[in-house]
């Protein structure tokens, strides 16, 4: 019994960290139609700069803040000045679909330099803001301590204020119908443009917050989010890649299935576990089991 | 016509190797070395250009497909017994075979579907090769092709035998790859990556299609894993980094994705890198982060560059300024 209720409680909490992180992969793939692999990077950057700040300051929160903040303007500051001169130049040729995908590559790996450039490829780690201790559950300590507990409320009232964002505000509105459909939206007066950098803004604060949630339980290293970004991603494809709901749903599904698989089976399948969801869910409903499009497949 | 053409390009092949095998002669150890390993790359870059230049599609994780043939290569010699130069055959059958299951599942999709798996199987490589017992671990499989054949003589170096391998498998391939490239198969290529649906109105099934270019892809660069490996003498999870497939990416856009002419080109690039960043920590120091971080900061910045510079190849480049 303490070992399910274990599982549950950790697949909750690292399934809240994926959908951080499928979220932000999502907000672009909508706005942009590029999955985003600079993510990875954009999110060790902004999470150093919460470290730095957490060191300096020696308030997490202070540093969890910073990161949220420097993930927003990271993100706006690559959409306006690097993906959008990306597509105004190049726009025919063989390579036209793909020119962009290999841009956030490149920028992932520029970002990545530039880490190590400044911290090297030392692993440090930053001091949770309360105990990592599981909690003692019918007499036995459980591997979900309250910071555990922190991440999921965390994640949660991230999710909460984004959707609250996204339905109930004019500029959610601007969002998602920047997103269904440009040219319609730009007729109606919308800047499509200024819309896609803000989705850009709010993805990297959302890649910011993972950063920060998820570094606290492992290392911080220039390529510490590179797990986490395939994570996000397989989230992201279960739930149809640009549902937002879908997002958070199959984050949960893969936390759960990962969780599962290595409490009781074996510590061991962790990518087994995940890529094997991947697979099936492109082989049976390659469209996500949440989205509401159709006809990616061709 | 079309046999004029085959005949060209077999003889134009067999004059770069004969031009190879003079210049293996007259240079020293280090620059075989360093051959033998251009070729190796350009032989990688080649099964990008394959896939992503013709049938347009994008892999991550054409390091971990490297890693696949280059296992096959070393358990096979290891545990089967088989000689080298069939296990070089089993890499490139085995992650042929690997890149057709998992193209059957992945590559047949559009969108970034085959990227981004391709970038999961990448990230979790070395996890997974950590954790089953028959490869080996941290340490990875020794693969030792033994010494250069007696006939050869006393003088006959060990680089010069890697050079030799190394270079003729490059030349093979690519020459069959341009030849399918010439052929039908080429056109249909070619017609999935310009105009999915009018290739599938003209009969093509694209699906099937994308997962045949996938799964040669697969099976080039599982050859040139092999060869790779053999160069090290051993396979480890290490040898395959992330970072690998990135600088494959970089090698082949840089040359220009869509020309297999380019490929040589792409592996001195690629070989040139590292010397490169060596000689600037060298010259004007710097922290430990610095010099490693150095070599991938230069990849990506030609990568980002030649995205934004010259797309489609500095070759198009050219044909541009001439109108």
């Amino acid at each position: 019994m303490n070992q399910f209720i274990t599982a549950v409680l950790t697949s909750l909490s690292s399934g809240a960290i994926y959908a951080l992180m499928s979220i932000s992969l999502v907000l672009v793939w909508r706005s942009t139609r590029v999955v985003n692999f600079a993510q990875a990077g954009q999110a060790v950057l902004t999470t150093f700069i919460g470290y730095e700040v957490t060191v300096r300051s020696g308030s997490y929160w202070i540093g969890l803040i910073a990161a949220v903040i420097s993930g927003a303007l990271v993100g706006a500051i690559i959409d306006r000045f690097f993906m959008r001169p990306i597509f105004k130049r190049v726009k025919s040729g063989p390579i036209v679909m793909i020119a962009p995908v290999v841009a956030t590559l490149g920028l992932l790996g520029l970002i990545q330099a530039i880490i190590g450039f400044i911290w090297g490829f030392t692993y440090v780690s930053i001091e949770a803001p309360v105990s990592t201790d599981g909690y003692n559950l019918f007499g036995t300590v459980v591997a979900f301590s309250p910071f555990n507990l922190m991440v999921l409320v965390a994640a949660t009232i991230a999710m909460l204020l984004l959707t609250l964002l996204f339905q109930k505000t004019n500029i959610g509105l601007a969002l998602r119908a920047s997103a269904f459909s440009p040219e319609i939206a730009r007729l109606s007066g919308i800047k499509v443009d200024a819309v896609r950098t803000l989705g850009w803004a709010i993805a990297g604060a959302a890649g910011g917050l993972a950063g920060m949630l998820y570094v606290p339980g492992s290392y911080l290293h220039p390529n510490a989010m590179d797990v986490l970004l395939v994570f996000g991603f397989i989230a992201a494809v279960i739930g149809g890649l640009d549902s937002l709901f879908g997002a958070v749903a199959g984050a949960m599904i893969l936390g759960f299935a990962i969780n599962f698989a290595t409490s009781y089976i074996s510590y061991k399948l962790v990518f087994i576990t995940a890529f094997a969801l991947l697979i099936t869910v492109l082989l049976v409903k390659p469209n996500g089991i949440f989205s509401s499009s159709k006809g990616r497949k061709d | 016509m079309k046999n004029t053409s085959v005949r060209k390009r077999g003889l134009i092949f067999i004059a770069i190797g004969w031009a190879l095998l003079l210049i293996g002669d007259r240079v020293d150890e280090l620059a075989l070395s360093q051959g033998a390993l251009v070729a190796t790359y350009a032989l990688a870059i080649a099964s990008i250009i394959l896939l992503t230049g013709y049938s347009g599609q994008l892999s991550l994780g054409h390091s971990a497909l490297m890693a696949v043939g280059a296992y096959a290569a070393a358990l096979s010699t290891n545990n089967l017994g088989l000689s080298p130069a069939i296990a070089l055959v089993v890499a490139a059958f085995v992650a042929g075979l690997f890149g057709l299951i998992l193209g059957f599942g992945v590559a047949r999709l559009s969108g970034p579907y085959l990227a981004g798996t391709t970038l999961a199987l990448a990230v979790s490589l070395p996890t997974i090769a950590n954790q089953f017992a028959i490869l080996g671990g941290e340490q990875g499989v020794a693969f030792d092709i033994g010494l250069p054949p007696a006939r050869f003589g006393e003088e006959f170096s060990q680089y010069k035998w890697f050079f030799w391998i190394c270079a003729l498998a490059a030349l093979l391939m690519i020459w069959l790859i341009s030849n399918i490239l010439a052929s039908r198969y080429g056109r249909i290529f070619r017609a999935l990556r310009d105009n999915p649906v009018a290739a599938s109105l003209s009969g093509i099934n694209v699906g099937r299609l994308k997962v045949v270019a996938f799964s040669l892809s697969a099976g080039v660069a599982g050859l040139a894993g092999g060869l790779l490996v053999m160069l090290i003498s051993g396979v480890s999870p290490s040898a395959f980094p992330l970072s690998l497939s990135f600088s494959l990416l970089t090698g082949a856009v840089v040359t220009g994705v869509y020309n297999l002419k380019g490929v040589m080109l792409g592996g001195l690039i690629l070989v040139a890198i590292p010397e490169i960043a060596e000689s600037v920590v060298s010259r004007i120091g710097g922290s430990e982060g610095f010099t490693v971080a150095l070599p991938g900061f230069l990849v990506s910045a030609l990568l980002i560059l030649a995205v934004v510079f010259t797309p489609n190849g500095p070759g198009h480049l050219l044909h541009k300024k001439k109108h």
